[in-house]
């Protein structure tokens, strides 16, 4: 009786997580419809984003957004491994517990205070020290001279990036730690058994062991950098177009849709933010199964 | 208290190394007194305050077998993992006193941990192949010191493997993942791991107790023909086991050496009377 009241209860519960994801794809397409409509496949190229003659593209959002999230794994991942790595492995023991707790801190702090915290310090002293640094630094080399040019803004899509990589730092960390922590002591010792040294010991043996882990703490801080939204808006610059150079203005998906609600009049307009918020959706699911089909390919690697 | 106390130093005093040569030529199928491979002399470890082993002196002799033998607890785990530093890895674990592995004192700071892992080799109560291929998993370990062209590569790897009987079961599926393999397999496989870097001495720490009976007694006849080359050190709960593979036997208790000697004579007639109450498992 009280089994079949749990089966049942259960099952709803379930069924709750189906339902609201089909009504989130049910109304985000079918809010994007007038704009899908008007505009076709060519919204996804289309740089240009104006209100008043009411042409609508999303080349440069989900540029901006693509290209912050992935310089933000660029510099967050490595980072994110070391600290992970040296908690488990190397850290002394009165170290471990002040370096988890800030971590877990860093977690905690809401976007708004990065947002303001780097639209007030960090843009600024970017401004006078890295970027004029970066510029100078690279402006005889071809290519990447034009990933650096042009004036400091100090905002732009480096600063998001760099404040999209401290926010996704004490997720991806935390997770790395806490699946290192699962490598079993005996099969690191049989490593260091071996006369491995503590590097060794993580590359060959605790990143291969845990790599599921680690790409899903990867996963998951690439989730949240694809959809950060209110830090970004405030460094990002909110320009709709695709600058050359990191040092310029751009947006993202997230951050046009914060900034542009409120003023959208106007069907089409309204719906092209819509369609932009489907196109995110879309993007992170691409990114998900992209990961799961990493690891079943790695799965079937490892049996051959 | 006391009486144990008394007990521990009549031991230690029965125990000098004279006393161990003469019954090694008085015992008729050894026909030479084999080298200290390892001296380990006065010996103390300590886990942070805690005092684990007390003032521990005896020889791991040269292509011998010794066994140590012990209920929970005694430190023949914490002894073994002494003699390649092992404890290195945990802050606040130390040990005092003298290691000599062919005369060189090992617990000397300065000494590089590495190169002395690779002389003394480990194998731990549970199976712990790398999460590797199986040629991978005995190539690992190589081309930590030395860089090999494939065909000497490949040739290192089937001797290792045949070394512990595991080539015939494994030669068609080298690139298989060795986590697929069986725990008597994986743990034979963990031993020719430790084999293939050619290291001199092999600490085997209870390397059956996570076994089926079968794979144990493969495990125990690989001991005996490892020993040909190898200065080998295990630990078990199995008396039989002790009694079966080694040529030498240690006893503790509480962090002491109660008794050592050789192993028919501790099976057979031990001089303490807490090594006798163990062996015929009145406690422990």
């Amino acid at each position: 009786m009280l089994d079949g009241v749990v089966k049942v209860l259960t099952r709803i519960a379930a069924i709750t997580v189906l339902v609201m994801l089909g009504g989130v794809i049910v109304a985000l397409v079918d809010g994007s419809i007038p704009a899908l409509r008007a505009y076709g496949f060519s919204f996804i190229y289309t740089e240009s984003w104006n209100p008043v003659t009411e042409k609508f593209g999303a080349a440069a959002p989900i540029f901006g957004t693509v290209v912050t999230s992935f310089i933000a794994m660029l510099i967050g991942v490595p980072l994110s491994l070391g600290i992970a790595i040296f908690l488990t492995e190397l850290c002394p023991p009165r170290l471990k517990r002040p370096i988890s707790t800030a971590i877990e801190l860093l977690a905690g702090i809401p976007s708004i205070i990065y947002g303001i915290w780097g639209l007030f310090v960090l843009a600024p002293l970017l401004q006078r020290t890295l970027q004029p640094w970066l510029i100078s630094a690279f402006e005889d080399i071809p290519v990447l001279s034009n990933l650096f040019a042009g004036p400091p803004y100090g905002i732009g899509i480096l600063t998001a990036a760099l404040i999209l990589s401290i926010m996704v730092l004490p997720f991806i960390t935390s997770i790395t730690r806490d699946v290192f922590e699962t490598v079993p002591p005996m099969l690191k010792e049989s490593a260091y058994g071996l006369g491995c040294t503590t590097w060794e010991v993580v590359r060959d043996i605790v990143l291969p062991y845990t790599r599921t882990g680690v790409i899903g703490g990867v996963m998951l801080g690439l989730g949240r950098a694809l959809g950060e939204t209110m830090a970004v808006t405030f460094v990002i610059g909110n320009a709709h177009r695709i600058a050359n150079s990191l040092l310029a203005p751009g947006t993202t998906i997230s951050a046009s849709i914060a900034n542009e609600f409120t003023e959208a009049d106007g069907e089409l307009y309204t719906s092209s933010l819509i369609a932009l918020g489907l196109i995110l959706f879309v993007i992170t699911f691409i990114v998900l199964a992209g990961a799961r089909l990493l690891l079943a390919r790695m799965k079937r690697a490892e049996g051959k | 208290m006391n009486d144990l106390e008394s007990k521990t130093v009549s031991a230690m005093q029965e125990r000098p190394n004279v006393d161990l040569t003469k019954t090694v030529i008085t015992d008729d199928t050894k026909v030479e007194t084999p080298a200290e491979k390892i001296s380990i002399r006065n010996l103390n470890f300590y886990y942070g305050e805690n005092r684990a082993l007390n003032s521990i002196s005896l020889p791991l002799f040269d292509r011998r077998v010794t066994a140590f033998i012990g209920p929970s607890g005694c430190g023949k785990s914490t002894l073994l993992r002494i003699l390649n530093r092992m404890y290195d890895l945990y802050p606040g674990q130390r040990a005092e006193g003298e290691v000599l592995l062919d005369g060189q004192n090992i617990l000397a700071p300065g000494t590089d941990l590495n190169m002395l892992r690779a002389r003394v080799g480990m194998v731990f109560q549970k199976p712990t192949p790398f999460p590797m291929s199986i040629y991978d998993n005995i190539a690992y370990g190589i081309r930590l010191y030395e860089k090999l062209p494939k065909s000497e590569m490949n040739d290192r790897v089937e001797d290792a493997l045949k070394r512990t009987a595991l080539w015939d079961e494994v030669k068609d599926k080298l690139n298989a993942s060795g986590l697929g393999l069986s725990g008597g397999q994986q743990q034979r496989l963990c031993i020719a791991r430790s084999v293939a870097v050619r290291p001199s001495v092999l600490l085997l720490d209870e390397p059956t107790s996570a076994l089926d009976p079968i794979s144990t007694a493969k495990i125990e006849e690989l001991i005996y023909q490892l020993k040909t080359d190898y200065t080998i050190a295990i630990v078990t709960h199995n008396m039989q086991q002790a009694a079966r593979a080694s040529d030498f036997s240690a006893f503790m208790y509480l962090g002491d050496l109660v008794e050592y000697g050789t192993t028919d004579q501790l099976f057979t007639k031990p001089r303490e009377t807490r090594t006798e109450d163990y062996i015929t498992g009145r406690f422990g």
